[in-house]
């Protein structure tokens, strides 16, 4: 079974708030000092998916494709030390600042130019934006369905069943292969890197290939073909006050405070 | 000359890095707390097969080096695991070279796979209540009877015994006033802790209190001949070759915590408001933080340095001891004054620098003390008389 897995490198959602910065001219996250970006938390969960359909399979090959910069090199580390076999990076200076369809649409190309798939799968959104809208950009490129925020998938007869989470409860789905899935949190704990698959990990070399390899034109990525317009970016002012409710009881304070929290709709 | 680590010493630090970090400062804080041995981290980094990151391949281990072995517990201590982490993998990374070096065949095929598994814990029995700085002084006694020895004595500090059932026992086996040179007649033997013969009383100390360290009571344990590690009565000279780098491993450590003590005090330093700004815009506050970031930077060159050495099969005996020295000395320093950025939070447990402060302290006085360590650089670095 030959299985893709996409993964994002993100800025650590564990940042302190006294580190995090925005740049609000440039509506940019200031990447904070000292704290190296992180593989988005849902990734390691697709790879480790991808992992175990293979060895229910009993063979095929997990390819993982991470677009990003230089440094998401570390990502695909991350998923070749769990056990993927290959990685590709897609790097390319005209990728700097592309949209959700824009990113989809690099991706689509790169695994059809992969070419050999039987499945995709994705984390059910990236940690940083928390959208999760890339997976069902590339189904649709791709012309196949998709399954989102799945916490069980198996293969079944040439075909996927998928167990998604839902507010209330859980549904179960079954697609045709190819499909693209995204594989969430409930899926359970990926597992720990093995040393050896470490040190192996670390000899295999990344492939790289930039918008000309996809066959991505500037144009394709320029602002003009960009789907989502971000207007404005900034971190919410947090404000407390503190209001002491003075009264001759407890019961009359208590009285005193329903009242306000009814009246500013708290309760 | 090549500063830059392979992508495989790269890989370690981050995988290590990423590892230690589903170990929590709170989870440290509660083991630490209450006195118990981080089975789950432990746990964790044996099924991911760290544990015989120096082990030969051919024992189960991954064979690698110092160097790699060193990156990985720098890691391990400076994701606020400190010592309690470091120490509770250390002995199987590293404790074991004796059995390596001069073990019996026999001996390493029972004895390694099962410690690179995580299976069998191995505590370290050398230093007595009378000989810790002067090992040749040691009272602990083996006497031979048919295919066993005897032993009777007692040690003091063997960490993790509690855990552990068996220990790298060092005993005299020829009497000192019989032997022609002080560091002769010893002889080493991986012993069972075996509490028939074997009493086993904690330490009451400072810190790294997840990890126990004790008084042992050896009552006339009798341990097989084919459990002696390499030659009898040259039990010492097998010991000096581990010296160098577990000194070399106790500086990574030590820098781990360093670096665990300057990012908390950094970030700390940037949040907290005091007078109307940050403190962290003093100088007062600064200068101290980049003096140890800096001191810290040159340790950590010293550790490369000096397990490269090792790696390369060169002597490496003053920088090991100068890694451990610088490394232990910056380090505690480092842990110090984040203690002191965090005012009077700094004291509380709840912030974890008193944790890394109690916990860097142990470096300068074991596994050798810094006044050793100068003793040995004033003798084979400068050419002075010995002084003792
Ligand atoms: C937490 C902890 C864990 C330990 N774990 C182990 C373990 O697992 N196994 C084990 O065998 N040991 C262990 N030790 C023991 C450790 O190795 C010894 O404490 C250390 O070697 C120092 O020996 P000592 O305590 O006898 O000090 P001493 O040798 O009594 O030294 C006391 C002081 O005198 C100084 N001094 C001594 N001689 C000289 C000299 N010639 N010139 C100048 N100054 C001198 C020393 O530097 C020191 O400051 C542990 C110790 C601690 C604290
Ligand atoms: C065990 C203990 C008992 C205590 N008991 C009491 C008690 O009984 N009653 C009570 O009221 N309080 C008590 N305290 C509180 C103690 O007085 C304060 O901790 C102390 O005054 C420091 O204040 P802080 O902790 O807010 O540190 P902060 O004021 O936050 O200072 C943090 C660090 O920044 C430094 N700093 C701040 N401003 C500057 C500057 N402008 N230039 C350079 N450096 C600066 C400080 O020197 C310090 O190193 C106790 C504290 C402890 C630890």
């Amino acid at each position: 079974m030959n299985i893709i897995v996409c993964v994002k490198q993100i800025p650590d959602p564990e940042t302190p708030a006294s580190s995090f910065r925005v740049d609000e001219a440039a509506k940019k996250v200031v990447p904070a000092q000292g704290i190296p970006p992180v593989v988005n938390p849902y990734d390691p969960q697709a790879t480790e998916a991808a992992l175990r359909l293979k060895e229910a399979a009993g063979g095929g090959k997990v390819t993982v494709i991470s677009l990003g910069p230089e440094s998401a090199r570390d990502a695909i580390k991350h998923a070749l030390a769990m056990g993927a076999d290959e990685g590709i990076l897609l790097n390319d200076p005209g990728f700097e600042g592309i949209d959700n369809f824009q990113t989809a649409v690099a991706l689509a190309k790169a695994i059809e130019k992969v070419g050999q798939y039987d499945l995709i799968l994705m984390g059910r959104a990236a940690a940083d934006w928390d959208m999760g809208v890339v997976p069902m950009g590339v189904a649709t490129l791709l012309g196949i369905p998709c399954v989102s925020i799945a916490k069980a998938i198996e293969r079944v007869d040439g075909k996927v069943r998928v167990t998604r989470v839902l507010d209330d409860g859980f549904q179960t789905v079954e697609a045709p292969l190819p499909a693209v899935v995204s594989v969430s949190n409930e899926f359970g704990e990926p597992r720990y890197p093995q040393l050896r698959q470490i040190m192996l990990a670390a000899k295999k070399t990344v492939q790289v290939w930039n918008a000309a390899d996809l066959g991505l034109s500037a144009d394709q990525l320029g602002e003009a073909n960009r789907w989502l317009k971000l207007e404005a970016l900034y971190v919410p002012k947090v404000e407390s006050k503190v209001e002491i409710i003075e009264a001759d009881s407890p019961e009359e304070k208590a009285r005193i405070l329903a009242q306000k929290l009814r009246a500013d709709k708290l309760i | 000359m090549d500063f830059d680590l392979t992508p495989e010493q790269q890989a370690i630090r981050e995988q290590a890095r990423a590892l230690a970090a589903q170990f929590d400062d709170a989870y440290w804080r509660r083991c630490d707390a209450e006195h118990r041995f981080p089975w789950e981290f432990y746990q964790a980094f044996a099924d991911a097969g760290w544990l015989g990151i120096c082990i030969p391949p051919e024992y189960g281990g991954a064979g690698l080096g110092i160097s790699e072995a060193a990156i990985l517990l720098e890691e391990v201590a400076a994701s606020g695991a400190a010592m309690n982490g470091a120490s509770a993998l250390h002995l199987t990374v590293f404790g074991l070279n004796p059995v390596v070096r001069h073990g019996s065949e026999e001996l390493k095929r029972r004895i390694l796979p099962e410690a690179a598994a995580g299976r069998l814990h191995v505590a370290f029995g050398i230093t007595e209540p009378d000989a810790g700085s002067d090992t040749p002084s040691i009272t602990t006694r083996a006497i031979r009877d048919g295919d066993h020895f005897i032993i009777r004595g007692k040690k003091v500090w063997t960490s993790k015994a509690l855990e552990a059932s068996k220990v790298l026992l060092l005993a005299r086996t020829t009497p000192l006033e019989e032997c022609r040179k002080r560091t002769d007649g010893m002889t080493l033997f991986l012993a069972d802790l075996d509490p028939r013969y074997v009493t086993i009383r904690p330490i009451e100390k400072l810190g790294r209190n997840a990890v126990d360290s004790n008084e042992v009571f050896y009552d006339d344990l009798p341990v097989p001949v084919r459990d002696v590690v390499g030659e009898v009565d040259k039990g010492f000279y097998h010991l000096l070759d581990g010296l160098n780098p577990e000194r070399i491993l106790v500086a990574a450590e030590a820098l781990g915590i360093g670096k665990a003590a300057l990012r908390r005090a950094t970030a700390y330093a940037r949040s907290r408001h005091v007078f109307g700004r940050p403190i962290g815009q003093n100088q007062g506050i600064q200068f101290p933080l980049a003096d140890s970031y800096a001191k810290l930077q040159a340790a950590e060159l010293m550790v490369r340095k000096a397990a490269w050495l090792y790696d390369n099969g060169r002597p490496c005996g003053a920088e090991a001891n100068m890694a451990k020295y610088l490394a232990s000395e910056w380090a505690f320093e480092a842990a110090d004054r984040a203690l002191q950025v965090h005012g009077g939070f700094g004291y509380a447990k709840e912030f974890d620098v008193e944790r890394y402060w109690r916990e860097v302290r142990v470096m300068r006085i074991a596994p050798v003390t810094q006044e050793m360590v100068l003793n040995y650089l004033a003798q084979h670095e400068l050419g002075l008389p010995r002084s003792y």
